[in-house]
């Protein structure tokens, strides 16, 4: 069964780094695609308040159509060792990274329920399998959305609905510029990973063909993880 | 316009065969869930469906003491009344 006709594709976090190119991809694959930022991109809104969330989605399926394909990719980084990291750091990380992808989830689940179609990408990270010490808050947050996507997978299975994630791992980006040299080293692959990577991961994801992938982890990562 | 018990049962049945219910279109007041087969996600489309087509919202509360085609009928239309009698 194919997505329905104006199903639109929801890009999180989709106006820069890895979100931008999976947009690019996802416009490429025939999808009328729109992006959320909270600032920046077609519609606004804060991913950790529900209510925002909430206002988004109703604007979205107004103006766009129905959200039939979910990529919660916003996130952002708050490093720092777990001893000193503020608790402020600890939650802001996990209300965008995790709560945000449940918010998100939640309300897309409603437009894809009606269509009986949906596909789910969660943006996860290499670090959610792998730990990386600095890096509590935001390891938390994206094993919590590996757990989120299975339970999400099994729930939804029956109805037309996948829910999957991809881990990428070191992928050059404004958010990695930083620790970028650093991490290469750790990389089999001896290279970083480029944001177009890890949009052909999700675009298979979100394809008819992967209608029977489903609650699966895709690392995109050089064998980082393995 | 007052919504009628036929108006309800009608509209459940639809959406007993979107969900692909066996029995669907002949089902009555007295069917429950269980022997319906319609689990907790089923339930979960069908509430969508008679709160957009009566224009109401069921509350999780609300919800759960409903077993049967019966009961949800009854919750809808008195939603749907104390809808039409509240000021606007």
């Amino acid at each position: 069964m194919p997505p329905p006709e104006n199903a639109v594709a929801l890009v999180t976090g989709g106006t820069r780094g890895i979100g931008a190119a999976i947009t690019k991809r996802l416009q490429e694959d025939g999808y009328t695609t729109v992006t959320l930022g909270r600032t920046s991109g077609d519609v606004q809104a804060d991913i950790g308040d529900p209510e925002s969330v909430q206002a988004a989605f109703d604007k979205v399926r107004s103006e766009y159509g129905p959200v039939c394909v979910l990529v919660n990719n916003a996130g952002e980084r708050r490093d720092g060792l777990t001893i000193r990291m503020s608790v402020e750091d600890w939650e802001a990380v996990i209300d965008t990274n995790l709560n945000g992808a449940f918010h998100c989830t939640r309300r897309a689940l409603d437009d894809m329920l009606k269509a009986r179609w949906g596909r789910i990408v969660n943006v996860s990270s290499v670090v959610a399998l792998h730990a990386n010490p600095g890096q509590s808050n935001y390891g938390a947050a994206k094993a919590g959305m590996l757990s989120l996507t299975r339970t999400v997978a099994r729930e939804m299975a029956r109805k037309g609905i996948t829910c999957n994630a991809v881990t990428p791992g070191v992928i050059e980006t404004d958010m990695t510029t930083d620790v970028i040299d650093k991490l290469v080293a750790g990389v089999p692959a001896g290279r970083v990973g480029q944001p177009e990577e890890v949009a052909h991961a999700v675009s298979f994801l979100c394809s008819e063909g992967a209608a029977y992938v489903n609650g699966a982890t895709l690392a995109v990562d050089g064998a980082m993880a393995a | 316009m007052a919504v009628t018990e036929q108006d309800v049962l009608e509209e459940i049945r639809n959406q007993l065969k979107e969900i692909k219910v066996p029995g669907a279109e002949s089902a009555t007041p007295g069917d429950t869930w269980s022997e319906l087969d319609v689990d907790s996600l089923d339930l979960v489309e069908l509430v969508k469906a008679l709160e957009d087509r009566f224009d109401i919202t069921i509350s999780d509360d609300d919800l759960k003491p409903i077993e049967s085609v019966g009961a949800a009928i009854d919750l809808t239309m008195r939603l749907a009344d104390e809808k039409e009698g509240s000021p606007a």
